[in-house]
C-alpha cells in the first residue's frame, strides 16, 4: 500500500469516525439532554456562588488545614520546650524570677549587682548548705 | 469552600483572578453557559464510550461541569475547554480505578459473581437491534457499536487522544493540555490509534 494510499484510508477512518460519533451525539435521548441541562445550571450557579466569595474564601482547603497544624505544632513546642531541652521546670521559674528580681532593682544605685559581686562566696555557701539538705 | 481532587487541580486554582465586578460576572455566566451547552452531550458521549454506563458518563460530566465552573470560570475562555477536558478525563480515569479495585475485591471474595462492569456483560452487545427499520440507521448503529468497542480495546491514553483529537476537534496544543502530556506523546498516542483501530475496523469499513 502506497503512501498515498495509506493517508486516503487513515483519513476516511477519521471522517467516518467522526461522522458516526456525531450522529450518535444527535441521537441523544430527551432524557439525557435533561440531565445534561440541569448539571449545566448547577455549575453556573456554582459559579455564580464562587465568583461571590472573597478570594481568601477561595483557598484551597488544604492551606488553612496546614496552618492551623503548623500554629498547634508551634504552640505545643512552646509548651513543652524545644526538642532536646528540658522544659519549662520550677527550678528555672525560680531563677527567672530571680533575674527579674535582680534586673528590677534601682538602676540608678546598681546595689544589685554589687551585691551580687561582693557576697559571690557567701551564695555559694549558702547554695551548698541548701542542697546538702536539713541538719541532722 | 472548593474541592479539589487532585494536587494540580488545586495548584492551578491559585492563579483565579480576584472576584469581578457584577456586569463582567454576568458576561461570564452567559459564556461559561454557552461553552457548556456547545460540548455537553459530547463529553457525554465520549464518557460513555469510556465507561459503558450512561449514568456514570452523566455522573463524571456533570462533575467535570461543577468543577470547571467553581474553579476556572475566571479563567480566559479559551482555555476552558482543554481545562475541562482534562478534568473530564481525571474523572473517566478516576472511576475506572475504582471499578478495577471494585472488581479485584469482588473477584477475591467467595461466590462472588463477574463485575457487571466488564466487557463480556454488555447484553447490548450480544442483542439484536429490533428498534429502527431504517436498514441505514441500522448500520450506522452497527457501525457505532463496533467503533465504540474499538475504542475501549485500545489503550486509555491512546483512546483519549484520538476521541479529543478526531472527536472534539481540539488541536495538538490543546489535545496535549488536556491530557497533560507533551505534544509529541500526543501525536505518538493518536497514530497509533488510528493504526490500531485501521486494523480492528478496517474490513468493516
Amino acid at each position: 500500500m502506497t503512501e498515498h494510499t495509506q493517508e486516503a484510508v487513515r483519513s476516511a477512518l477519521e471522517d467516518r469516525s467522526r461522522a458516526l460519533f456525531h450522529e450518535s451525539v444527535d441521537g441523544l435521548d430527551l432524557r439525557v439532554r435533561s440531565r445534561l441541562t440541569q448539571a449545566r445550571h448547577a455549575a453556573l450557579d456554582a459559579a455564580a456562588a464562587a465568583s461571590r466569595r472573597p478570594w481568601f474564601s477561595r483557598m484551597p482547603l488544604w492551606t488553612p488545614a496546614a496552618g492551623v497544624a503548623a500554629a498547634a505544632l508551634l504552640g505545643a513546642a512552646l509548651w513543652l520546650g524545644l526538642p532536646g531541652g528540658h522544659g519549662i521546670t520550677a527550678d528555672n521559674q525560680s531563677s527567672l524570677e530571680d533575674l527579674d528580681i535582680v534586673a528590677s532593682s534601682d538602676e540608678g544605685s546598681g546595689d544589685a549587682i554589687e551585691m551580687l559581686q561582693n557576697d559571690l562566696d557567701f551564695y555559694d555557701f549558702a547554695d551548698k548548705a541548701t542542697n546538702s539538705g536539713p541538719a541532722a | 469552600m472548593p474541592h479539589f481532587d487532585t494536587l494540580p487541580d488545586a495548584w492551578l486554582a491559585w492563579d483565579v483572578p480576584a472576584p469581578a465586578a457584577k456586569g463582567a460576572v454576568l458576561e461570564q455566566t452567559r459564556e461559561l453557559d454557552k461553552f457548556l451547552a456547545e460540548v455537553e452531550r459530547r463529553a457525554f458521549r465520549m464518557a460513555q464510550v469510556a465507561l459503558r454506563d450512561p449514568d456514570d458518563a452523566l455522573d463524571v460530566v456533570q462533575d467535570a461541569m461543577l468543577k470547571l465552573a467553581r474553579n476556572y470560570a475566571a479563567k480566559p475562555s479559551a482555555e476552558w475547554r482543554p481545562l475541562f477536558y482534562r478534568i473530564l478525563e481525571n474523572g473517566i480515569r478516576d472511576l475506572q480505578r475504582r471499578r478495577t479495585v471494585r472488581r479485584k475485591f469482588m473477584a477475591w471474595l467467595p461466590g462472588s459473581k463477574e463485575d457487571p462492569d466488564s466487557e463480556a456483560q454488555d447484553p447490548l452487545d450480544n442483542v439484536a437491534d429490533g428498534g429502527p427499520d431504517a436498514p441505514e440507521l441500522l448500520m450506522q448503529d452497527q457501525a457505532m457499536r463496533k467503533l465504540e468497542a474499538s475504542l475501549r480495546a485500545l489503550p486509555a491514553r491512546q483512546r483519549e487522544a484520538f476521541m479529543l483529537r478526531n472527536f472534539e476537534g481540539l488541536d495538538v496544543a490543546g489535545t496535549a493540555q488536556a491530557m497533560g502530556c507533551s505534544e509529541g506523546s500526543v501525536k505518538t498516542h493518536y497514530s497509533r490509534a488510528v493504526h490500531s483501530l485501521r486494523e480492528q475496523l478496517g474490513e468493516v469499513w
